[in-house]
């Protein structure tokens, strides 16, 4: 190979230094690498995406509810004991109104509850129900502990 | 030098290669992850490539594979190329990092004794028959003499940039700079003097 790169009386001069072009197959090697790298990365995308549509079938088909963490019937017991407590204490802070004006919220409630209940729901569906029971007991108690009660429309509105 | 597949090519002068411009709608295409693209980045700045991995390894196939890693990388991290530098600057960085990088890999950059970097040179030849041309002279420095010389007379970094390349003092590559200069002068002149005298 030939290249005009003679060093001078002057001494070594970089810029004489040949430049180099690689061998022309050394394109489609980088090219053909690349589409295997761009393949394998669809691959990997590819088979995490199945994996995921994976898992999601089988929670559907081992708990009909995947994304939700059951709820065991231990916790909606619990908060059925403390629905029995707090409508007690509503009832004896309210005495002989509670029955008279009652809560509209609380009724509807109850009705949900009961259709629930009817129709053999599972724990999932039951504990939001009581915990909404329960926060609208709460609201009925500190209503009449802040002599509200009263006021029939704002206890009706809870 | 270099073997049959490698191709000189005259009256380009040295490390011109990365200064070449590289147009916006390529780049994007490039971003978007367009072979063709690519292809035409390659076009443009991949003599530029294995030519400076070609100077530092002096190996034409390891110039090859360093060619082959920098634009994997390329393809890779374009979209991280903020477009502060010129492409091709940035280019020229991947490119003497691998090389440095393959140089490493071989063990020989260890030791800081800048004089003992150049006892294994080999003694130019009296009877050189064609004389010394300037990649011949280059090619007869130590690796690691070679890559100082490289980047800083031809592709020019500044002693800061080598020393962090090299993870060593400015002084060091200063020191080796000198060094191989003087030697590469030393020997050019010799050469001349025996073509001289026969």
């Amino acid at each position: 190979m030939q290249h005009d790169g003679l060093a001078t009386p002057r001494g070594f001069d970089p810029r004489r230094l040949p430049e180099f072009v690689p061998d022309p197959a050394l394109w489609s090697r980088i090219a053909a690498a690349q589409q295997r790298r761009v393949l394998q990365r669809r691959w990997r995308r590819a088979a995490f995406g199945g994996a995921v549509a994976a898992s999601f079938a089988v929670a559907i088909l081992l708990g009909g509810r995947p994304l939700v963490a059951p709820v065991a019937p231990s916790a909606t017991l619990a908060m059925q004991e403390e629905s029995r407590s707090l409508e007690g204490e509503w009832r004896r802070l309210a005495g002989a109104q509670a029955a008279a004006v009652g809560s509209t919220r609380l009724r509807a409630i109850d009705a949900e509850l009961q259709a629930a209940y009817d129709r053999g729901a599972t724990s999932n569906e039951l504990a939001p129900l009581w915990r909404q029971r329960n926060r609208a007991l709460r609201g009925l108690i500190a209503a009449v502990q802040d002599g509200a009660y009263g006021r029939v429309s704002s206890i009706t509105q809870l | 030098m270099a073997d049959g597949q490698t191709h000189s090519v005259d009256a380009v002068p040295s490390g011109s290669g990365f200064g070449q411009a590289l147009d916006r709608v390529t780049l994007e295409r490039a971003r978007r992850g367009d072979m063709a693209a690519f292809a035409a980045i390659y076009e443009r700045f991949g003599a530029a490539c294995y030519t400076l991995a070609l100077r530092v390894l002096g190996e034409p196939a390891a110039a090859e594979d360093i060619v082959q890693d920098v634009f994997l990388k390329m393809f890779a991290t374009l979209r991280s190329f903020r477009g502060d530098a010129p492409f091709g600057a940035w280019l020229k960085r991947l490119t003497a990092n691998a090389t440095i990088d393959v140089l490493r890999a071989r063990q020989r950059f260890h030791g800081d004794d800048v004089e003992s970097l150049f006892d294994s040179m080999p003694a130019l030849a009296a009877d050189a028959e064609d004389g010394v041309d300037a990649w011949s002279l280059l090619m007869r420095l130590p690796p690691r003499a070679r890559a100082v010389v490289v980047l800083h007379e031809v592709e020019g970094y500044t002693h800061r940039e080598l020393a962090e390349l090299f993870g060593q003092s400015e002084s060091y590559s200063k020191s080796i700079l000198a060094r191989a200069l003087k030697r590469l002068n030393d020997d050019a002149g010799g050469s001349q003097e025996v073509r001289d005298a026969t």
